[in-house]
């Protein structure tokens, strides 16, 4: 699904890193998306708490 | 008796008037006075807006559970406020004017001892001209029916692709000093998700449009966050979600005109330009509704409640200074009138007391920069300790304000859905702490780098979906919907 695209040197593109392929692996595996997906709860529901007095 | 008066009905109202209710006995009014008697949960119009979800399944009709609760609904706009009421009404009252068709045009004196101005901004479409969602080729996600039209226009453009035709969709802010670039951002990226799962990549351009000085920015002057061993930035993390794309950008770009095939801008080195577009969505400016406020004589009183740009002026540090010196301590915490102090201004209805991010001004004058963002979380956690210190003074007498909630101190979590799906869906789960930068608390990096963050993957879309459905089944007052946060 992700076309690749060809970057014209020197242009705003050219600098940002682009995920490789075995990143793009792990954003969609889904054992590794489960454990993230608890991790995240956690973090989201501390900032939550801290949030106000 | 007590009777606590909220205007409008969204995250900052809503939340206020539900803890009201649950914390307060029946004895105390509470008056809900909002233009429409729907709820929506604004974050999922960028899905209705691609035809993941409808209208119907992110919004809801407050009018049962306002009776069942016992609050009082009036379907009004309001209009002026009387802070210290007049010859015959010897408190404070709001004068609205009725938005059903039985009652059009209609008004009312609503009096009361506690106010919360929970309006939201205007989404100031006139602003920009041409700019009028629904009208030719440009679309808008603001609303739900926004969102709905939204969707009508974009299959209308994939339908177009299907035919070999080849589209320029340009996504972004559609102002010079526009806020709210997250939801545009999401919206671009649901976009490009859904002509990429249709294989019509090749017959698509997809353009970011943007007042941001640097990508990522998103109003709060970007942030640093952790990732792979480097302190890094949502610049990086930004701009490399589109290089994966293949989304192309372009940035600090004012837009001050649209027509039907153009999007016209300045930018921040002055020049005039123009882009082509096939389908556009803008996000506006933002200001105030205009209201007006008059003393017990009937002497305009404006601008005692309201800061030039409409919105209402609240404990917050308004004193010009230049962005060098700005500071934490000017964010409010209370969202209290410093003139009326039993009147409130959580979420986006209350004055910031300037940007987050750096204003910038071309050599024509023109500022173009993101203004300060106020997202739900922060609306939410406002609306409800607004509540919270209001009970407190009704219960004690007391008018000492306990509960406190700065952008300077609070976090706040964003999910930003880059497409849909349960198995092959996308989003990247941002949070920053806090929202407001504190230099002086955090040297290095402005936040705390350990809970400033951003993760894209599966797992912030399952975050992002059961969101939608846990904070509507909060807004629904369903059992125990207090034990879920803001
Ligand atoms: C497309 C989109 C996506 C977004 N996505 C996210 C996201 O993913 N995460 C996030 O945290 N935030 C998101 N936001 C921002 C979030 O929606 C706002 O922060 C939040 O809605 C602000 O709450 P509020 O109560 O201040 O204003 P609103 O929710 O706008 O509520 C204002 C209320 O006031 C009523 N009103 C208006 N005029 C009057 C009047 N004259 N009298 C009485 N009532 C009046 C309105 O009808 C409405 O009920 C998004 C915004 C948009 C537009």
């Amino acid at each position: 699904m992700e076309n690749r695209l060809v970057i014209d040197k020197y242009s705003e593109q050219y600098y940002p890193p682009t995920p490789t392929n075995t990143t793009l692996f792990w954003r969609r595996f889904i054992p590794f998306q489960l454990i993230r997906f608890m991790i995240l709860n956690w973090k989201i529901i501390r900032i939550v708490a801290k949030g106000h007095s | 008796m007590a009777r606590i008066v909220v205007l409008g009905a969204g995250v900052a109202g809503h939340t206020a008037a539900s803890y009201l209710q649950r914390y307060l006995t029946k004895e105390h009014q509470v008056t809900v006075i909002s233009p429409s008697s729907i709820y929506q949960w604004i974050p999922s119009n960028i899905w209705v807006g691609v035809g993941r979800m409808t209208a119907d399944e992110i919004k809801f009709d407050l009018k049962p559970l306002y009776k069942k609760w016992g609050v009082e609904f009036l379907q009004a706009k309001a209009q002026r406020f009387y802070p210290e009421g007049d010859a015959e009404i010897n408190s404070g009252y709001v004068e609205v004017s009725f938005t059903t068709p039985d009652r059009s045009g209609q008004t009312q004196k609503v009096p009361y001892d506690f106010l919360i101005n929970a309006t939201g901004p205007k989404l100031n479409f006139e602003a920009t001209e041409g700019l009028h969602p629904g009208e030719g080729n440009i679309a808008s996600v603001c609303t739900f029916s926004h969102a709905t039209e939204a969707w009508e226009l974009f299959k209308e453009k994939l339908e177009k692709m299907q035919n070999g035709q080849k589209q320029t969709f340009v996504i972004g802010t559609g102002h010079p000093t526009a806020t709210c670039q997250g939801a545009a951002f999401e919206y671009i990226l649901n976009v490009d998700f859904e002509i990429k799962r249709r294989g019509l990549q090749d017959l698509a351009e997809v353009v970011w449009i943007t007042n941001e000085y640097e990508l990522g920015d998103f109003g709060m002057g970007g942030a640093f966050i952790k990732k792979g061993g480097f302190i890094s930035n949502t610049k990086l993390f930004a701009e490399s979600y589109f290089v994966e794309r293949n989304i192309k950008w372009i940035k600090r770009a004012g837009v001050k005109k649209i027509d039907a095939q153009k999007i016209y801008y300045e930018n921040l080195d002055g020049e005039y330009l123009e882009q082509a577009y096939d389908f556009a969505m803008l996000i506006p400016g933002f200001a105030g509704h205009g209201f007006q406020a008059f003393d017990k004589q009937g002497t305009d009183i404006s601008a005692k409640l309201f800061a030039p740009n409409g919105l209402m002026k609240v404990d917050a540090d308004y004193t010009p200074r230049p962005f060098e010196e700005w500071s934490v301590a000017d964010w409010p915490q209370t969202y209290q009138n410093p003139s009326y102090p039993n009147i409130f201004a959580p979420g986006i209805a209350f004055a910031p007391p300037h940007s987050i991010s750096k204003p910038m001004t071309n050599k024509n004058g023109t500022a173009i920069y993101a203004t300060a963002p106020r997202t739900g979380m922060p609306s939410g956690v406002m609306g409800k300790v607004t509540a919270e210190n209001i009970v407190n003074w009704i219960k004690t007498g007391n008018p000492e304000i306990k509960h406190k909630a700065s952008m300077g101190k609070m976090g706040a979590a964003c999910i930003v859905s880059a497409g849909y799906g349960m198995s092959k869906g996308t989003a990247a789960t941002m949070t920053v702490s806090p929202v407001v930068p504190d230099w002086d608390k955090f040297p290095e990096w402005g936040r705390d780098i350990n809970t400033t963050m951003g993760e894209p993957g599966l797992a912030g879309h399952w975050l992002k979906w059961l969101m939608h459905y846990m904070f509507l089944y909060k807004a629904k007052g369903k059992p125990f919907w207090w034990m879920i946060p803001e």
